[in-house]
């Protein structure tokens, strides 16, 4: 019965010490969040090879995450030290609980303001590319209804399907209420799924509407007609990366390389790299590997 | 890429990505071994023990089929809670789905061995430690490696789960090919060497069982 005691002591000690303060939160190791879209799993490796490249260090990566907010609660837990991609209006809203803006700029100043001094973390300046929500239909749709923007979707509201991202039925602030409230209609039949289906299900024919991102690849390879935010809704969504002030604390040096993406990836370019990996059945590793080359790494910030 | 079928996509994205595959392959069969080496390591002792105080054998046996009762999903979901995301978290759950398997298969193996021969080995003063080391684990170990091969095979399918708290492995390629436009060669190149690691797991270690077990041996001494 002793050896049984001593057993059971040591196993509980085992699983104690995995738990506890660790290297990442202290800015040793880094340990890299990114979220379940193609976009995400890209920039992560775009940043991950960034790190690797000029700072010579092992990078943990941890993918498949929900969403924005996954990724801040990643960070907050201490699991990670650096998440990509993070969007200003999500942030915003989702992760500050502060009221929507629509001013790209005062929107950016405002979340670096409050992250820092919240969470203790740096969060950088955009990549240069924009990823905001957008209502899009196929081409034969859009002649069929002579839709142009949002508001014509009004006449239609009640005869459509339409499909959009599950976060977004319930997201406070820009989601679905909230849009309701300001358009002044709602859809009769609304079916939440994973974002990624949601392109493939218009496409084939499943669904006539659907809240799409503007930097998806598919959008180009499916024809797919983007409809004009006539009320200006959804407010900003720059793209960036944010890390904690501890990790950059620790390792000054890569603040330095992740000081590099600022302003690189305009969201042409980013619609490009979705569309390798999301048609060309390209890795994001390889896709963003390809892509570093292709730029030598940003080297000398041009 | 749309005037290629499924198969010829696989393919495509197999001669593309190979070099990704391969290392995400031995990524997701490490997280495996290490989670059944960790259980082999607490189980093999345990069911040792429980085999000797028998009475204590049922309440043992039952915690580990309770964990075992708990679904995958939930399973890491919980210890997510406590360990965070990351890899750790997975092997720490393959450890506890590990555990049943191996210390039922080692408690069986040692209750079956004939008595006759524990208590020749006694007659013969030998110790009992001598007689752990060199008759009830030496005829017990190919129900042993028996639970391990259970084990890692219900391990390969736990870890590929384990992609959605960030762990890495084949399981990642499957959630992508679930966000592509065409999916399902992705998904394809996920989950073939996926079944294709717990097939040749099931194979390598069901040779290790026939080579271990002490009746062939003795056949083929006599042979």
């Amino acid at each position: 019965m002793k050896k049984l005691a001593l057993l059971a002591c040591s196993v509980l000690l085992i699983l104690a010490g995995c738990s506890g303060k660790n290297a990442v939160e202290e800015g040793e190791e880094i340990s890299i969040a990114s979220a379940a879209t193609t976009e995400s799993a890209i920039t992560a490796y775009i940043v991950k090879g960034m790190i690797e490249h000029y700072n010579d260090q092992d990078v943990k990566m941890i993918n498949n995450l929900g969403t924005g907010v996954t990724l801040h609660q990643a960070m907050v837990n201490g699991d990670a030290n650096i998440s990509t991609a993070r969007y200003t209006g999500t942030d915003l809203i989702g992760v500050l609980q502060e009221d929507p803006m629509k001013d790209p700029k005062k929107v950016t100043e405002k979340v670096q303001r409050l992250m820092s001094e919240r969470f203790q973390q740096h969060y950088f300046n955009s990549y240069g590319f924009e990823n905001t929500y957008a209502f899009m239909v196929t081409e034969e749709t859009a002649k069929k209804y002579n839709l142009k923007k949002v508001s014509d979707l009004k006449k239609i509201a009640d005869e459509v399907k339409v499909g959009i991202d599950t976060s977004w039925m319930t997201r406070e602030g820009d989601g679905y209420k909230a849009f309701a409230k300001e358009y002044g209609f709602k859809f009769a039949d609304i079916f939440p799924m994973q974002i990624g289906l949601v392109y493939d299900a218009l496409a084939a024919g499943k669904m006539d509407v659907i809240l799409g991102y503007t930097t998806d690849g598919r959008i180009s390879s499916y024809n797919l007609v983007t409809l004009q935010d006539d009320r200006q809704f959804f407010p900003p969504y720059d793209a960036t990366l944010i890390a904690t002030e501890a990790l950059l604390k620790a390792q000054p040096d890569v603040k330095e390389t992740l000081d590099k993406l600022q302003g690189k990836i305009s969201t042409e370019q980013m619609q490009k790299l979705n569309y390798e990996a999301d048609n060309d059945l390209i890795e994001p590793a390889i896709v963003a590997e390809r892509f570093l080359e292709d730029n030598n790494y940003f080297e000398g910030g041009k | 890429m749309k005037d290629m079928n499924t198969f010829e996509q696989f393919f495509y994205y197999l001669s593309e990505n190979g070099v990704y595959v391969l290392s995400q392959f031995f990524q997701h069969f490490l997280t495996s071994i290490y989670g059944v080496l960790l259980a082999a390591l607490i189980g093999i002792p345990i069911g040792i023990l429980i085999a000797k105080y028998y009475k204590i054998s049922n309440i043992v046996i039952s915690i580990a089929n309770i964990i075992q009762t708990i679904p995958a999903l939930a399973m890491l979901a919980i210890l997510m809670l406590g360990m965070g995301l990351g890899r750790p978290t997975v092997i720490v759950a393959v450890f506890l789905y590990s555990l049943l398997p191996i210390i039922k298969n080692t408690y069986t193996g040692i209750m079956n061995i004939n008595r006759d021969l524990i208590d020749a080995g006694k007659g013969m003063g030998m110790t009992r430690s001598q007689v752990l080391r060199m008759i009830e684990l030496p005829l017990s170990l190919s129900v042993i490696i028996g639970g391990i091969r259970i084990a890692l095979v219900v391990a390969i399918g736990v870890t590929a789960i384990g992609a959605f708290i960030g762990a890495g492995g084949l399981g990642d390629i499957i959630i992508r090919g679930t966000n592509a436009t065409n999916g399902t060669a992705i998904i394809l190149a996920g989950a073939i060497p996926t079944a294709l690691m717990a097939v040749l797991a099931d194979i390598v270690l069901s040779l290790i069982e026939r080579k271990l077990d002490p009746m062939k041996r003795q056949q083929k001494r006599t042979a």
